[in-house]
């Protein structure tokens, strides 16, 4: 079953356009690496898909719900309170983490759940404490965000998506602001994720998460999608020149 | 020294209009800042403009002008209120374009990120502002609040243009009464006290809402 369909979007800012009819495709369970050149559209794609930003024309649908239609004036959205509850069933991680730095770890993780879903707290503090355990990070529950190195954020803003039981993630380039020997706590925790067949779309510069981990690669340059396919197809015998002259740089 | 306790009480009398006039404009130009502000940032260019208007009428003319405006000019036009209400109206209308200012400016430095990550989890506007942005705000303009708090104290002696016997009048009238100037004194260290109590409490309410920056 479609997780993510999303077809013909269209997106500009201004005059540019960033996306120009863009498809893609994400089955449950896949784990789908978005990569290709800066200023691309990967991230403004993945921000299209939770109505971070407002498309221009195109239709999305995710988990079987309708979020946005194409019609003849370009897309027409559900009504705010759809759009809401259709957003968070996706969890979000972002580049610069975002945590909320007034609320403790474990306060970050219980918030949503708590408040927006109105799950029980105790029941949540439960589960927030099991997944905290998985990402490593139990004695950290009562620290601030500040105290907390980059690869640790992260690994709680993970922890915090998941706490809303996501029926899929969303990851925006979440290691580009690391240090380098901090982007491996945090890709090791979306491999375990992986393997536990969360259904994952992923924009990232790292190549070799792209190359292990994902079931599929989409490569995007001009904001369009050039090609897509297996890792191994995507790596191994690529065929779209921009393609070909974009592994050229990043893999010397 | 036996004169300081002879005029005490009468000064304690003008200490407490005074003091009337600061915490019913605290109380009321706050919650009406936030609101003006929550205008100023929201996406309707009408309100924004309206609400930039009124900001530079109110922080472009003297407070005291305002007061006369109120107390004199507004009862050519049906309203006519007494003495104590017109200085507050004015007070409150005041305070609360500056508070504006100050919330606009806090909820304009708190990054973008947060809406997001509040967005991707569910969060309505309201839930928003009220758990994230807002408790994120407080810190930042508590410098700014506790500024204009002060500078409250004494503009409270702006309401003797209305014959009301507020602090400032108290002792000016017994100045001219007695030829002597120690109610000025008095009053000088009144007006300290009150600020030295907002200076602690502002200083332990900034270290409380800070914590999570240690």
């Amino acid at each position: 079953m479609n997780k993510i369909k999303a077809q013909n979007i269209w997106k500009k800012f201004n005059k540019l356009e960033v996306l120009k009819g863009i498809d893609l495709e994400v089955n449950e369970g896949e784990v789908v690496a978005v990569i290709g050149p800066s200023g691309g559209g990967k991230s403004t794609l993945l921000r299209c898909l939770n109505k971070l930003e407002t498309i221009d024309r195109g239709t999305v649908v995710i988990d079987g719900e309708e979020l946005c239609h194409e019609t003849s004036a370009g897309t027409e959205y559900v009504n705010k309170n759809d759009i809401r509850r259709i957003a968070c069933k996706m969890g979000m991680v972002f580049q610069q983490f975002n945590l909320f730095p007034h609320m403790t770890v474990l306060e970050n993780l219980i918030e949503a759940p708590v408040n927006v879903q109105k799950r029980d707290k105790a029941e949540v503090i439960k589960e927030a404490e099991i997944l905290l355990s998985k990402v490593g990070l139990s004695d950290k529950r009562d620290e601030y965000p500040r105290k907390l190195s980059g690869g640790q954020q992260q690994r709680v803003a993970i922890a915090r998506a998941l706490a809303m039981k996501p029926a899929i993630m969303l990851f925006d380039e979440p290691t580009s602001s690391l240090d380098p020997e901090l982007t491996g706590e945090v890709l090791k925790a979306m491999r375990e994720l992986a393997e536990e067949k969360m259904t994952m779309v992923v924009v990232t510069h790292e190549m070799g998460f792209a190359k292990e981990v994902a079931t599929k690669v989409v490569f995007m340059a001009d904001g369009r999608v050039q090609e897509q396919g297996t890792p191994a197809e995507i790596f191994g015998n690529p065929k779209n020149e921009r393609l070909k002259a974009f592994l050229n740089v990043i893999l010397k | 020294m036996d004169y300081v306790f002879k005029i005490v009480p009468q000064m304690l009398d003008g200490c407490f209009v005074s003091f009337q006039v600061f915490l019913i404009t605290i109380v009321l130009s706050i919650p009406l800042g936030i609101l003006l502000s929550l205008g100023r940032v929201s996406g309707s260019q009408i309100l924004q403009k309206i609400i930039g208007f009124y900001v530079w009428i109110m922080r472009g003319t003297p407070l005291m002008l305002q007061i006369f405006f109120v107390y004199f000019v507004l009862p050519s036009v049906g309203i006519r209120l007494p003495d104590f209400e017109s200085a507050l109206v004015a007070f409150v209308l005041n305070y609360a374009a500056y508070f504006c200012e100050i919330f606009r400016s806090g909820i304009q430095a708190i990054p973008k990120g947060q809406y997001e990550a509040a967005h991707t989890l569910g969060m309505n506007y309201l839930q928003t502002m009220r758990r994230i942005i807002l408790p994120q705000v407080i810190r930042i303009i508590l410098p700014p609040i506790s500024n204009e708090t002060i500078t409250l104290v004494k503009d409270t002696s702006l309401v003797y243009v209305l014959a009301m016997n507020d602090l400032m009048r108290t002792a000016r009238n017994l100045v001219q009464r007695d030829f002597n100037i120690t109610p000025f004194i008095v009053a000088a260290v009144f007006y300290l006290i009150a600020t030295l109590i907002l200076t602690v409490l502002f200083e332990r309410l900034e270290k409380h809402f800070s914590r999570y920056e240690q």
